[in-house]
């Protein structure tokens, strides 16, 4: 069963340890246990969502902000550049 | 556990862990000399740049200072400068005779290459073999100044091999030593929690302040910084922005205080861990850290980026287990057991810190060995 690491008990998303298919149910280790069911393939290393969040929710990881939902998205779905962005440096955010 | 290292006493009081002699070309049209006159010799490195010719003010001064820098880095017994003509050599010359090591120079003006390259090789023959005479012996840790760097990051950088290098700095200050963290962009979206280590409010300030100016000029260009930053091979990796990226980032900075920050190239000036404001970019950043002084510099990398710095031996740390399959040839130190089996930080950490001891007495890395090094001293401003 691939293994997913949860690093602070205030984290919404979860790394993956283990390559992990759709459907298959992963382990979550770390600060939060029990299992969750991948609604899509997700590589090595990458990020699921481990409670569903609605667009434009902080992203929490080690505790800490690293950005926002761009669009809901369930628990179990992987989690990346497609649905969630970063806050910070946004220059494209300034032109009028 | 050890906590000597077999080094190179330098005049001035410094401890190198190599011994090289530094070819270092003054501009860049010095670089075909220079590699080839430190490929004839043994003993020698080329420390190659680029530009200097056409710059001017500040920015011709800090191509020069960064220059003698690395110069006067304590890894380097001695060095040979090959300018185009005197009065730009010199001014390297000047600012590494300070250190009391020997300085050669030899000159393209006015005999032309194949006469510069034959005066060039009997000077640094004479001086390889006068650096040969040194000999190692038992240096303390609080001689050590090492940087801590990043690249090729994945998620798995900020759980295995960054806090591994973490505990390794915070062993290296504990023994009274120097740790350089730089990278400014890598702390966007994490520098909150770096600036509540700063020693006082100044040093607080002058963090912080680097950091806003980097974030500033990415919002000034009107970029998405998204695209650069994380990196294509970042996100490939799972990191997916720059916060997620600079909290995975600053574990290489351990637990200690921010004690001081540091210009681009600058040497510290006292011990404990320090804040460099610098480009992040691996090779950049690397000959920013050995311009600055460190002797060793640590890189964590999680999808594989196998760039070392020439001055400083490069340690390549990894704890992605696909990685470590796929570029083996290019990986040091190996902790992939902390995701694959439970194995812990702390107790790699030790054994970093061990290694490090060895790395610093003379055990050779894979950078070297393969020479697999490059020098690249940053430009801020438009040449003439």
């Amino acid at each position: 069963m691939p293994r997913a690491i949860v690093l602070n008990p205030a984290d919404n998303v979860a790394t993956l340890l283990d390559a992990g298919q759709a459907g298959e149910a992963c382990a979550l280790e770390g600060e939060r246990q029990g299992r969750l069911v991948l609604l899509q393939d997700v590589p090595f290393g990458h990020k699921i969502c481990i409670a569903d969040t609605v667009e434009g929710e902080t992203i929490v990881k080690y505790g800490q902000v690293i950005g926002r939902a761009s669009c809901a998205v369930r628990a179990g779905e992987h989690m990346h550049v497609h649905n969630i962005e970063s806050a910070r440096a946004r220059g494209d955010l300034q032109k009028g | 556990m050890t906590t000597t290292f077999l080094g190179y006493p330098r005049e001035n009081g410094a401890v190198g862990v190599r011994n090289w002699v530094a070819v270092v070309s003054v501009m860049d049209n010095c670089n075909p000399v220079t590699r080839t006159i430190a490929r004839t010799v043994g003993g020698c490195i080329p420390v190659t740049t680029l530009f200097v010719r056409g710059q001017f003010g500040a920015d011709l001064d800090f191509a020069f200072e960064s220059l003698a820098g690395l110069g006067r880095n304590p890894n380097i017994a001695a060095v040979l400068l090959v300018g185009l003509e005197e009065s730009s050599t010199e001014e390297v010359a000047r600012r590494i005779r300070s250190t009391g090591k020997p300085v050669e120079r030899v000159h393209l003006q006015p005999d032309g290459t194949v006469a510069c390259i034959a005066e060039g090789t009997r000077k640094a023959t004479r001086l390889s073999l006068a650096a040969s005479n040194a000999r190692r012996v038992p240096c303390p840790v609080s001689s050590l100044v090492i940087g801590v760097e990043c690249g090729g990051s994945d998620t798995t950088s900020g759980l295995s091999c960054n806090p591994v290098i973490g505990r390794m700095a915070d062993m290296v200050v504990a023994g009274g030593g120097t740790v350089i963290i730089s990278e400014t962009s890598e702390f966007i979206g994490a520098e909150h929690l770096f600036a509540e280590r700063a020693a006082d409010g100044r040093v607080r300030e002058a963090f912080v302040t680097a950091v806003r100016n980097m974030e500033n000029l990415a919002i000034s260009r009107g970029v998405d910084m998204r695209e650069d930053q994380p990196s294509p091979d970042n996100k490939r990796g799972g990191l997916t922005t720059v916060e997620e990226k600079a909290l995975g980032a600053m574990a290489k900075a351990g637990t200690s205080p921010l004690v001081g920050v540091l210009r681009y190239g600058e040497a510290p000036q006292k011990k404990g861990l320090h804040f460099m404001d610098a480009p992040a970019a691996a090779v950049e950043n690397l000959t920013a850290l050995a311009a600055g002084g460190c002797q060793l510099t640590f890189f964590g990398t999680g999808v594989g980026n196998p760039i070392g710095s020439m001055v400083a031996p490069t340690v390549k740390v990894c704890g992605n287990v696909n990685t470590l399959h796929t570029m083996a040839d290019n990986i040091d130190f190996d902790v992939s057991g902390i995701l694959q089996n439970g194995d812990k930080i702390a107790d790699l950490g030790e054994q970093l810190f061990g290694y490090a001891m060895d790395v610093a007495s003379g055990t050779r890395l894979t950078s070297e060995v393969l020479d697999i090094r490059e020098t690249a001293v940053s430009r801020f401003a438009l040449s003439l």
